[in-house]
């Protein structure tokens, strides 16, 4: 007996696709890529909320557990830091607060980010990571599993350096970069990439703080000479990919 | 203290938080932390990491209450999604695969545990909710049961129930559809 029919064809996929994604049972990569459809295809995102809704009525056999009294205080404290969603217009002041965390730590050092671009090529060379950089790497692939481009991200000093693998060339777009948004909030636009060769950058301030919270980035291909706006692709997103500490 | 509020009151507590006022925050905060602790502690099963992330969540709460549309969601529904999702991130961050409970002792747990939010949530879409998956084969509804309450992957889901990864994948992708085709006739 066969247990697996073909692939459902169509709607059905996005709709079990965007079940799955709300269930939390995709494995990480496919999860990334799905989170990466979520904040760019607003009818794929309505279909994840609505099995949110439809879904959380599991959570009516759980019993409540009444927290201790110290949660209280400190999820007050939090709330300065947050920036109250009035006064800052929502996650702008949360981003905020963190791009001045990310600012105020600018002074360390650079990372060794050869190593990972080397993968999976045998032991290259190892420099030590100097102390307290958190690095952050994604590995983004097409939807075929092929990896596209490699990122390698430093927390501290927004050095972000991007290598692509040839699977980007041979496309007439220009690959742009987009940081993939915690909580469905949608992506930002990091900026174009050389789809052609190994490049670095360093991200503002801003950027540097969602690079930090990012779950995952994503890459779509731009018309020649088109720059989309900065919370939306124009063109497909082609490859994506989650976004890790080393 | 478990304040009783109907939805509506929740749903206008939470839209005043948006607005940055403290004490609806408290309000959402008194009505709603015993039941996301549950979520959290469901998933995480350690007290302390389960109300490090209720922190978390309801600091995201805050900063996101004025994006809540009561006209598009339920207010509890969206504080549970938000509890659960930053629950899994921080299983996941942490140590993946490391419970190995066998699906009909978690099944057992669920069922064993008291229905109690009825003082935050009208119940017809729930009732609805449990009708359409008693459609579903045992073993599929288990499978999804057990993936919302403890945040496990297809992974683990088929180890636990010794069945391939391809089977798991096919149970909860037809139960899904047949759970939408269900919830929407």
């Amino acid at each position: 007996m066969t247990d697996h029919p073909p692939d459902d064809p169509g709607p059905d996929d996005a709709t079990a696709l965007a079940g799955e994604l709300a269930l939390r049972v995709l494995p990480p990569e496919e999860e990334a890529r799905a989170r990466a459809r979520e904040a760019t295809d607003p009818a794929f995102a309505a279909e994840v909320e609505a099995w949110n809704g439809q879904l959380a009525g599991l959570a009516e056999a759980i019993a409540p557990v009444q927290p201790s009294a110290g949660v209280w205080p400190r999820v007050e404290a939090g709330l300065s830091g947050a920036g109250s969603a009035a006064n800052d217009h929502g996650r702008a002041g949360f981003w905020r607060a963190w791009a001045f965390g990310s600012t105020s730590l600018l002074a360390a050092s650079l990372v060794a980010l050869a190593v990972l671009v080397a993968r999976p090529a045998p032991p290259p060379l190892v420099q030590p990571s100097p102390a307290g950089g958190l690095t952050r790497v994604a590995t983004l692939s097409l939807e075929s599993g092929a990896p596209a481009v490699t990122l390698a991200y430093d927390t501290v000093t927004g050095h972000l350096f991007i290598a692509p693998t040839r699977a980007l060339s041979g496309d007439v777009g220009v690959p742009h970069l987009w940081l993939v948004r915690p909580d469905g909030a949608g992506v930002q636009l990091v900026g174009a990439i050389d789809g052609s060769a190994a490049s670095r950058r360093t991200l503002d301030a801003v950027l540097a703080g969602a690079a930090g919270q990012a779950p995952a980035m994503a890459i779509s291909m731009e018309a020649p000479g088109h720059t989309p706006a900065a919370d939306k692709p124009d063109g497909p997103v082609v490859a994506s990919g989650e976004l890790q500490a080393l | 203290m478990a304040s009783m509020l109907t939805r509506e009151e929740l749903a206008l507590a939470l839209a005043r938080a948006g607005q940055g006022d403290r004490s609806a925050f408290r309000t959402v905060y008194e009505a709603t932390s015993a039941k996301l602790l549950g979520v959290c502690l469901r998933i995480l099963s350690d007290r302390q990491l389960a109300e490090d992330v209720l922190q978390d969540t309801y600091i995201t709460v805050w900063t996101k209450a004025s994006t809540f549309d009561a006209t598009r969601a339920s207010p509890i529904t969206w504080l549970v999604t938000i509890a659960r999702n930053r629950s899994i991130d921080r299983l996941r961050a942490a140590a993946p695969m490391r419970r190995s409970v066998p699906v009909e002792d978690a099944h057992e747990l669920a069922d064993s545990a008291p229905l109690a939010s009825e003082a935050i949530e009208t119940t017809e879409g729930i009732g609805r909710l449990h009708l359409c998956l008693d459609t579903l084969e045992d073993r599929v509804r288990d499978a999804i049961r057990t993936a919302f309450l403890e945040g496990v992957t297809y992974d683990a889901l088929a180890s636990r129930d010794n069945v391939p990864l391809g089977t798991m994948k096919s149970w909860i992708r037809r139960g899904l559809l047949r759970l939408r085709n269900c919830l929407e006739s």
